[in-house]
């Protein structure tokens, strides 16, 4: 076990460095900063606009938020996630994993780790820079400030979850991305307006249901994010979540351990 | 003395394509040469012997241990695999370091065992550059470094001598040796019949999936050399050069062409022919723009072994 760790802790230690310096993790940190910029052009326009009768929090949640629940965590999960297994196929660069004495669980485990620790930093970074440029004149609302802690655990969660699902995908499909992409802006988009308990097929409901409003049924700040939810107790979303996350990860351990992987010429 | 590595019936097939069939042998200490024309299923043959790929029948035994998902194992097994592939954004140093590190190794341990592998295949001075910038000699070399730099018992090199020049082959052939003079089990893949000669004896001789021969090379150098020979020589008089050598027993046969100014021979003995052709070249004064052997090469050595 301590084995195990020590190899997860190495790969992740690996994969941390070489993704610290990539130049997709430079694209990606652009992308994510798309919401700082629309922040900022908000802000700007409100400067211009003294009448402008929406707030610096309703904007925050109903766009900055809706715009990474619904879109980035998903793109980045989905690069990242299928990359953890895919990457080394298309770059040939798996032999000198699997030629270590290293568990191929903790190859996995390892990279899966040193991609959610990036992508992570990376919401984290977007989301508290709108944060302030939308909040400037409020930077001692103590509940506006948590709100945003609550709508950054939940996109934290929802990186994680997805990133697992997307590291699944990517150790048995060799189009995994297009997979990917069908699931993420296909299936979790529509499903998720389902009514009944069909939304519950969604990872996005359960992420939704973790919105502070949710609970509440206030329909205010959040109204564009939770049209159409029937949320399932914070609880039980939290902990499918996490199960959820687990299974996958598991199941993408116990994929990559038992097949074998032919580089293609 | 007993077997390092033993395959038994060992088989692998890429869907419907054959890799490797019913391949049984043992390999001792020492260094053993895989010998095979592209294709032959040499890689398949070493990516089985380091559990990359699963046996479609048959086992691959290391030290008697099943080597498939057998992590454990690679703490006394190198490998240096055939394609060029790198984290090209690392340096050669992180490269070797990081690689290192997931040995468990201190890191002191780390440090000594990268610095003294880059210094041994001469890479020191280059270590802080990115991968992506070294040559592909250089990439050669580092990728032979990271096989050897934990020091391990059994090495397993595929192709290493691909794109060095002939320093850096020297100085590859002169580490294998030492690390059969250190008792360790050393395996060599190439399709290049020379540069197995430089390293070992003892061979193996693999020829679409299967294994055509295996032993000491000179038996193999014999049936290769009763192989005749084809030398194509352009020259600026290749007719006066035929009319030189067409009374000589070592030439079978001469043909002219394909190129205007090129004749082909046919000779049984090549020694013979090679320590001939340059005398006549310097008394004619014939102007040579070219010598080469078509069939000089494994595939068409192989293609004679199995009679087609």
């Amino acid at each position: 076990m301590t084995m195990t760790r020590n190899a997860v802790h190495s790969i992740f230690s690996f994969f941390f460095s070489i993704g610290r310096k990539a130049r997709k993790t430079r694209v990606f940190f652009l992308i994510a900063g798309l919401p700082v910029v629309a922040a900022l052009i908000i802000r700007v326009n409100q400067l211009f606009s003294p009448g402008t009768p929406v707030e610096g929090p309703e904007i925050f949640s109903n766009v900055i938020m809706a715009f990474n629940l619904q879109f980035l965590i998903l793109v980045l999960a989905l690069f990242y996630g299928t990359s953890v297994c895919s990457e080394e196929l298309e770059g040939k660069t798996l032999t000198y994993l699997t030629t270590r004495p290293v568990a191929k669980s903790a190859i996995i485990l390892g990279k899966y780790a040193a991609s959610g620790v990036l992508l992570v930093l990376m919401v984290t970074a977007s989301v508290i820079l709108s944060f302030l440029i939308l909040n400037i004149d409020r930077l001692f609302d103590f509940a506006a400030w948590t709100a945003m802690l609550k709508g950054l655990s939940v996109l934290a969660l929802g990186l994680l979850c997805y990133m697992a699902f997307f590291t699944l995908i990517g150790t048995f499909l060799k189009k995994s991305i297009l997979f990917g992409l069908f699931f993420s802006f296909g299936w979790e988009n529509v499903v998720q307006y389902f009514p009944g308990s069909t939304q519950k097929f969604t990872i996005m409901h359960y992420l939704k249901s973790l919105l502070p409003a949710a609970s509440t049924g206030s329909t205010g700040k959040l109204s564009f994010l939770l049209f159409r939810l029937e949320p399932s107790s914070a609880g039980a979303a939290r902990a499918t979540l996490l199960l959820l996350t687990a299974a996958f990860l598991g199941l993408a351990c116990l994929v990559f351990s038992k097949k074998e992987y032919i580089f293609e010429d | 003395m007993k077997a390092v590595i033993r395959t038994k019936n060992l088989s692998k097939w890429y869907g419907n394509v054959l890799g490797l069939s019913d391949v049984s042998l043992e390999i001792e200490a020492g260094v053993t040469g895989l010998l095979g024309p592209n294709g032959a299923g040499k890689s398949t043959f070493l990516k089985l012997l380091t559990g990359q790929l699963k046996p479609s029948i048959g086992q691959v035994m290391i030290r008697d241990q099943n080597i498939w998902n057998n992590f454990p194992l690679f703490m006394r097994i190198g490998f240096c695999p055939e394609q060029d592939a790198f984290y090209e954004e690392m340096t050669g140093w992180e490269f070797l370091t990081r690689l290192l590190s997931l040995f468990a190794f201190s890191a002191e341990e780390v440090k000594a065992k990268a610095e003294r592998a880059l210094d041994f295949v001469e890479l020191s001075k280059d270590k802080d550059r990115l991968i992506r910038g070294y040559s592909r000699g250089m990439r050669q070399r580092l990728k032979v470094a990271q096989a050897v730099a934990h020091d391990p018992e059994i090495i397993i090199l595929d192709e290493p001598l691909n794109g060095l020049d002939p320093l850096g082959k020297r100085k590859v052939i002169q580490l294998i040796k030492e690390y059969k003079d250190a008792g360790k089990t050393v395996i060599v893949s190439s399709h290049v019949l020379p540069e197995i000669e430089a390293l070992t004896r003892s061979i193996i001789l693999l020829h679409q999936g299967k294994i055509l021969a295996q032993g000491d090379i000179h038996y193999i150098r014999d049936l290769i050399d009763a192989h005749p020979h084809m030398i194509s020589v352009a020259c600026s008089d290749p007719r006066a050069l035929a009319a030189h050598l067409v009374g000589e027993p070592s030439v079978l046969n001469i043909q002219f062409g394909p190129a205007p100014n090129a004749v082909v021979f046919e000779t049984r003995n090549r020694d013979v022919f090679f320590s001939l052709l340059p005398r006549l070249i310097v008394e004619q004064a014939i102007d040579v723009e070219e010598i080469t052997s078509p069939d000089d090469n494994l595939q068409a050595v192989f293609d004679y072994l199995v009679g087609k």
